[in-house]
């Protein structure tokens, strides 16, 4: 039983591996064995998290330490949602792609990733996480590259080096760490970390790998990667990115959170900061977007601040984290979800009309109901409205801030966070009504629009978002059934053992701060975007794009320093280092060894070659009538000068050794014939 | 075994080699034929040597301090092994790669003779013997250097016979040294010099030391010493893929380990600075090499630099000093020929298929040439020291034997490896991504001429690429077997 361990693993490896080839011979084919490998590496995951509960499997020394998988809850029900997300953007892809170059990459790599994503899921050392994280990271590279626009290459690019320079760090907080505590498995952290008596180098430790999983989950300062990747990656891929690949960030750093600095005050406090910083940075960034996707990447680096908000709670709260272990984790499944249905349909935006412009897209949406139902779930279920799955957990974690107690500080992060719900129901707001209620500003382009009306998503595609976006609902409705039941399922991976609230989600003291945090949304949204977003041109309220464009910390600040800093300060070292024999030699040259110049005055030559160039020259002025300027005498002395020169050039020479030795021989040789036939 | 038999190993290729020009060929392939089955059977010879060990065997005695000596022991095996397995397959390659240049036979004299002298190195019994054979490798690699003898070539060839001849110079300090207070001279891990001989000052001999592992270093192409490496890529790529990223390179390192380990042994060394100094270098050579490569855009410059960067990985490694930085250093000895002679099969299928030098001008090859960039991909992915592949493995134990040393040098050796592996992932990926993602308007009518090359060029960089994944998925035989013979037990 425990191979499904290496089964849910390597499966959908193998199955890209196949695909890919069969894709070679015939594209409808692969299409269809793709679609086959996501929906059984779904019905093995089920199987899995149904039959391995508490099982384990070591696979020593494979990859240098061994590899090592656990199956929980939580790790569960992550990689059935990983699963899960992929067999719906599978489905989806297929029309999406329809008319797109290089598609057998595109679907090689999307599987390999799959694998290595469940792979990091069932992780069960940190050896294991990071080894499967890598391969995340680098396959899914492929994705964000894969239409080859100048714009892609470019996010691509910061995406990887984003990943390498994270995966770096990482790799060296976990070289720290196993120094430090001599272990790397998962279960064994807690107990090293406490019997450890040097509590800065694990605070070290665990910054660096803090950075390498928070810079694969977007959080501030980190998450420049995010809002440029998504908007220029396949639709199908923004929905896995930001769904699912930054909760493997978000699980890394829950492992170092709740294993490695369980109820430790200073590095709640720490995440706190960050997770503030990026809750409410994610959501002015998308306020600001004018571009459907970006608004959803800004709107996923924001839903992981809250995330992060709850994981530094629990670190915060200590024994009594329970609201925030359930917030955590039901905020994290919830915001995967969501996103799916969210991208799937800018995917359906995109595959019509190629578009993602607020300007351009305005009034797509008109006369769709089906898809205008899809987003609206999606729509809801993250700005936190009542009976939407979003709300549930939302409120979970805002009940943990007030648990903690009413500091003015903690007064002040409430309030940041009420404020961040705002915003999400702003911004989402007016992506709504752009998309659904206002009518395009060209009349040509809505006629075209609404002509699209029966012809824009085929069947499957209705099926993929139709199953995803309904699930919103439903847990939202029912959370004591649904939701409550899957946090209880995985609370013992955060280290939570008995949960003993219950939280009446739709009495008034719950409600409450939802509804607070919606009021703040309609208040921005009627008197911040309404106006100062979509100002009048030619009479007409077009939404633009207030962000200053030099603001961008990439552009600003690392991009800056690595291409040209860095390499600045480097070149100069490696000119330095580069010259420094060369510049030897040639000093010792100019010193030492300076070549002797030919002089001028050359001695005595004999006395037959002083009157011939005598004669010479007397002859050459009286009877050729030149004048003295080309003195025989002299050019014969210099000629002697070189004659001596070479000669002592040859003297020296190893040939002219060879040949003295040469002869030597000969002469030995000769002498001993003759001494033979003397005898 | 009969010790003889080591004696065989090392004079067959060179017997043979020279016999290359000398034989009546009919046609090349049986001149390929000849060579082939020549160095196939040293390589299984050479396995049979490795695997019944012969006893020591005397050749010469011309006092009792200088005596010759071959012995196989645990370091050589490793050597010995590498490199005999490599060449068989760089030789087939090569056939292939020559067909464009000219003076065949002369090429392969030398190149066979090499192997007989890389094995004399690997199965040296003492310091003196070991220095025979060094210096009688930069002699025979000279005319595989010069070999295009065009003015880059015969430019670099002045440069290797000046760095060599100067590095081996300043080794032979060393080994007269040794010899003079060393008495009996033969190799014991941990040195024989005991502990100070003859009331002698301890920083003359640190100093004695440092000189030596510069001078050996060279040819490991150690800051400030390496100019000479980049430069002798103008010869053919067969030689800059075997000799100078394995056999020429890695015979500096293994003399440097042989000097620390095995002459004056790391128990008087470690902790002084003549320790600090050496890693220093080592750990800017680390940084540097990449460096360098970064900035380089002709293909096969931009690979030997990245060479310099990781061969000052294995004198790092040897320069922990601890049974653990040996191991690591042997692994990435091992593991960085299998990759970089890949790379450079890759950059040399490429020249030879279109003729083209520098990474700019590689654009989209990866569409047309899917093994070649494959194979480059992989090697790429593994000199970055990605999980799955075999340099992560040796870059893992070499920072793991780093952190264990327990001093701030080392464990700012592990920074440098580090920020090396960023960088490596800047040269290498850079290239591979041009070749993958021209962008989206590229013109591939451009590029109607650019295909693979045959199976005799696909067949060694498939073996390696398969070897670079192996032994990054299951290492641990072979792991253990270097931490056996770093440990001395072997």
């Amino acid at each position: 039983m425990k191979s499904l361990f290496v089964i849910v693993v390597f499966y959908p490896m193998l199955g890209a591996i196949l695909g890919y080839l069969i894709g070679r011979k015939s594209k409808e084919a692969r299409n269809y064995f793709a679609d086959f490998v996501v929906i059984s590496e779904f019905c093995l995951m089920l199987l899995a998290l149904v039959k391995l509960q508490g099982e384990e499997l070591f696979l020593d020394e494979i990859c240098g330490m061994g590899l090592h998988f656990a199956m929980n809850g939580f790790r569960g029900l992550y990689g059935l949602i990983a699963a899960f997300m992929w067999m719906m953007t599978m489905i989806f892809s297929r029309e999406y792609f329809a008319h797109y170059r290089n598609r057998n990459r595109y679907y090689l790599f999307q599987l390999v990733t799959l694998g290595a994503t469940v792979g990091v899921f069932l992780s069960a050392s940190l050896y294991t996480t990071f080894l499967f994280f890598e391969i995340m990271s680098f396959t899914s590279y492929v994705w964000v590259a894969q239409d080859e626009r100048k714009e892609s290459l470019r996010a691509a690019e910061t995406y990887l080096a984003v990943a390498v320079i994270g995966g770096m760090v990482l790799l060296m907080g976990l070289f720290l760490l196993y120094n430090e505590i001599g272990t790397l498995e998962i279960a064994e952290l807690a107990q090293g970390c406490e019997a450890s008596p040097h509590r800065t180098r694990l605070y070290v430790a665990g910054a660096c790998i803090l950075f390498g999983f928070a810079a694969k989950a977007g959080a501030f300062p980190l998450h420049i990667w995010l809002p440029k990747a998504h908007p220029v990656a396949p639709a199908p891929a923004s929905a896995l990115l930001s769904g699912i690949l930054t909760k493997a960030g978000v699980l890394g750093i829950l492992i170092v959170s709740c294993y490695m600095f369980y109820g430790d005050k200073p590095w709640g406090s720490m995440l706190l900061l960050f997770g503030v910083l990026t809750m409410f940075g994610g959501a002015v960034l998308a306020v600001f977007s004018v571009d459907l996707k970006r608004t959803l990447a800004c709107s996923s680096m924001s839903q992981i601040g809250f995330i992060l908000v709850g994981i530094a709670m629990q670190c915060l709260l200590g024994e009594e984290n329970a609201l925030a272990v359930h917030g955590t984790f039901l905020h994290m499944m919830n915001h995967s979800l969501i996103k799916l249905v969210l991208f799937m349909v800018a995917g359906v935006v995109f595959m019509n009309i190629h578009e993602l412009n607020l300007n351009e897209i305005r009034g797509f949406g008109r006369h769709k109901p089906f898809l205008n139902l899809a987003f609206l779930m999606g729509a809801l279920g993250i700005s936190g409205m009542p009976l939407w799955n979003g709300y549930i957990s939302k409120t979970l974690i805002h009940e943990s801030i007030v648990e903690y107690g009413s500091s003015p500080e903690f007064v002040f992060v409430e309030w940041i966070f009420l404020i961040s719900g705002g915003l999400t129901a702003a911004y989402m707001t007016k992506l709504y009504v752009a998309l659904f209620v206002e009518r395009n500003t060209d009349e040509k382009k809505q006629a075209r629009y609404d002509a699209m009306s029966s012809s824009y998503m085929n069947a499957q595609s209705r099926f993929a978002i139709g199953v995803s976006a309904l699930v919103l609902p439903v847990l939202g409705i029912f959370p004591t059934l649904t939701m409550d039941r899957l946090a209880q399922l995985s609370q013992g991976f955060m280290g939570l053992s008995e949960y003993g609230h219950h939280v009446h989600y739709f009495g008034w003291e719950s409600v409450r701060g939802g509804l607070i945090s919606l009021a703040i949304g309609v208040v921005v949204y009627l008197f911040v975007v309404r106006t100062f977003f979509m100002p009048r041109r030619n009479g007409v309220r077009v939404y633009a794009d207030r962000w200053p464009a030099w603001m961008d910390l990439e552009n600003l600040i690392y991009r800056p320093l690595i291409q040209y800093i860095l390499p600045t300060v480097g070149q100069f070292v490696c000119r330095i280092g580069d010259s420094l024999v060369d510049t030897l030699v040639v000093v010792l040259r100019k010193t030492i060894y300076n070549d002797r110049k030919i002089p001028y005055r050359t001695g005595r030559l004999p006395k037959a070659d002083v009157l011939f160039g005598t004669f010479m020259d007397w002859y050459a002025v009286r009877l050729r009538h030149r004048d003295q300027a080309v003195s025989y005498r002299r050019s014969l002395r210099r000629r002697k000068v070189e004659r001596k020169e070479s000669r002592l050039m040859i003297r020296r020479s190893l040939s002219y050794g060879m040949q003295m030795v040469g002869i030597g021989m000969l002469i030995v040789v000769g002498y001993l014939l003759l001494y033979r036939f003397a005898h | 075994m009969n010790s003889w038999l080591t004696v065989a190993a090392v004079l067959l290729p060179i017997a043979g080699g020279i016999l290359i020009p000398i034989l009546p060929f009919r046609r090349r392939i049986h001149m390929e034929w000849y060579i082939e089955a020549l160095v196939i059977a040293t390589s299984v010879l050479v396995w049979c040597l490795l695997l019944h060990r012969p006893e020591e065997l005397v050749l010469l005695r011309f006092t009792d301090q200088i005596v010759f000596t071959l012995r196989i022991d645990g370091l050589g095996t490793v050597f010995a092994g590498l490199i005999s397995v490599l060449w068989p397959l760089a030789i087939l390659y090569s056939y292939e790669y020559m067909t464009h240049e000219e003076r065949e036979r002369p090429f392969f004299m030398f190149y066979t003779a090499t192997f007989g002298v890389t094995l004399g190195i690997a199965f040296a019994g003492n310091i003196l013997t070991m220095y025979f054979f060094y210096e009688l490798l930069t002699l025979v690699t000279i005319p595989l250097v010069i070999h295009t003898f065009t003015r880059d070539a015969v430019l670099a060839a002045r440069k290797y016979i000046y760095f060599s001849m100067g590095g081996a110079a300043f080794g032979f300090i060393a080994v007269v040294f040794l010899l003079y207070y060393g008495g009996n001279t033969e190799f014991v891990l941990g040195g024989f010099l005991g502990s100070l001989p003859g009331g002698l000052n301890f920083n003359l001999v640190l100093a004695v030391f440092v000189i030596g592992f510069i001078g050996f270093s060279v040819k490991a192409a150690m800051f400030p010493f390496y100019s000479w490496l980049p430069d002798a890529g103008a010869a053919p790529t067969p030689v800059t893929a075997l000799l100078h990223a394995v056999a020429v390179v890695k015979a500096g390192a293994f003399a440097v380990i042989r000097l620390t380990y095995y002459c004056f042994g790391t128990e008087m060394l470690i902790g002084t600075w003549a320790q600090k100094l050496v890693l220093s270098l080592a750990m800017f050579t680390i940084v540097f090499g990449c460096s360098m490569a970064v900035r380089e855009t002709h293909l096969k410059r931009r690979l030997a630099f990245s060479t310099v960067s990781n061969l000052s990985y294995i004198i790092f490694g040897a320069a922990i000093m601890t049974t653990a930085g040996l191991a690591g250093a042997l692994c990435h000895m091992v593991f960085h020929a299998i990759m970089k002679i890949s790379a450079f099969f890759c950059s040399g299928a490429i020249m030879h298929q279109t003729d083209h030098h520098f990474i700019p001008d590689m654009d989209g090859f990866g569409r047309k040439m899917p093994w070649v960039y494959g194979a480059f991909t992989v090697s790429a992915l593994g000199m970055m020291g990605v999980p799955g592949c075999c340099g992560f493995i040796s870059k893992w134990l070499l920072a793991e034997a780093a952190i264990g040393a327990g001093t701030v040098w080392t464990w700012i050796g592990v920074a440098a490896l580090l920020i090396s592996a960023l960088l490596t992932a800047i040269y290498m990926m850079t290239f591979v991504v041009r070749g993958f993602f021209p962008g989206k308007d590229f013109d591939y009518e451009k590029l109607r001429d650019v295909r693979d090359p045959n199976w005799k060029m696909i067949l060694p960089l498939a073996v390696f690429s398969i070897a670079i994944v192996g032994f990054g998925l299951y290492s641990t035989p072979l792991t253990e077997f270097l931490s056996r013979v770093a440990a001395g037990l072997i």
